[in-house]
């Protein structure tokens, strides 16, 4: 179970959702991505995207402006 | 939809950052102050009232993380339609919202005039389709548009402080170019306005069906498309 950390701070919408499908893409099942954001839009539109994908999701407000996504590959 | 190590990692990660500074005195300050110029400004005209609807209206963008520009970017570059259909639902809103508005301020149905000057009617064209190419291109390279950005600036999303000289740059050119634009198009091109040809109410039950049927649409791309498969 390996945790891969993505930083995708200072980049707009939709950078860290392609940052993240790349990544996904090279990770085992059971791995954790962790993706660093400070746009708002990215809680919305990764989190939306990786809950129709069919794996686990979840996020957390670190300072005001600034998330972390947790994404569990899951198949 | 969550999982264990999903949890673990939150808990962890919550552990490590405790939260320096709470921003509610700052938010506090800020209201009473934006209360204290608009209770000011409102004898000298309308326009703090605006700025009131302004303020309202950025809140609710803020709180519900709404971007135009991902609603029309998304179906197309990743397949989702979630914020295209709230879109759709907020068209359908305000076109039952504005006839309530329109018939109220006017009393009298008949008076087509009047509704044509209180909902702002322009003109449609090849200047139309010419300026939503441009906006278009400009919002998906800033990562918003006009609401969107100015919003993010306020949230503190340091990259669209850039997007906003490019904004107020385009906002310049533009207006200083609108005269040709009006010569070569608008001035031609007919303007719309659907109540001119069938009566009022039916105008507006045959635009919420076609929102509700492209709510539909939507819905049906959103769960067939296979753009970004996992």
């Amino acid at each position: 179970m390996a945790e891969v950390r993505l930083d995708c701070m200072y980049e707009a919408c939709p950078i860290p959702l392609l940052k993240a499908h790349k990544k996904l893409q090279q990770m085992e099942i059971g791995d954790v991505l962790i993706l660093e954001t400070d746009h708002n839009c990215s809680i919305k539109n990764v989190v939306d995207w990786v809950k129709k994908q069919g794996h686990n999701v979840d996020y957390i407000e670190l300072n005001e402006g600034e998330w972390e996504i947790y994404i569990e590959k899951a198949k | 939809m969550t999982s264990k190590a999903i949890e673990e990692l939150k808990r962890r990660r919550q552990g490590e950052f405790k939260k320096k500074n709470s921003q509610i005195p700052y938010a506090v300050i800020v209201t009473a102050i934006s209360l204290i110029i608009y209770t000011i400004c409102i004898k000298l005209n309308h326009h703090s009232t605006f700025w009131m609807i302004g303020l309202l209206f950025g809140i609710t963008l803020q709180r519900s993380r709404f971007c135009f520009a991902a609603s029309f970017r998304d179906p197309i570059l990743v397949g989702s339609t979630a914020i295209l259909k709230a879109i759709l639902i907020a068209l359908i809103v305000s076109t039952i919202g504005f006839t309530i508005v329109e018939y109220a301020s006017i009393g009298d149905a008949g008076e087509l005039d009047k509704i044509r000057t209180l909902g702002q009617v322009y003109p449609v064209g090849l200047h139309t389709v010419i300026g939503a190419i441009m906006f278009g291109i400009g919002m998906v390279i800033a990562g918003g548009c006009a609401s969107g950005f100015l919003m993010r600036i306020g949230e503190g999303f340091l990259l669209q402080v850039v997007v906003l000289f490019g904004f107020l740059m385009g906002a310049l050119v533009g207006t200083w170019q609108f005269e040709f634009w009006d010569k070569i198009l608008i001035s031609k091109a007919p303007t719309v306005f659907f109540p001119d040809y069938v009566d009022f109410p039916i105008a507006t039950i045959v635009q919420v069906i076609v929102l509700v049927a492209l709510y539909y649409v939507a819905d049906w791309y959103d769960k067939k498309n296979n753009i970004m498969v996992m």
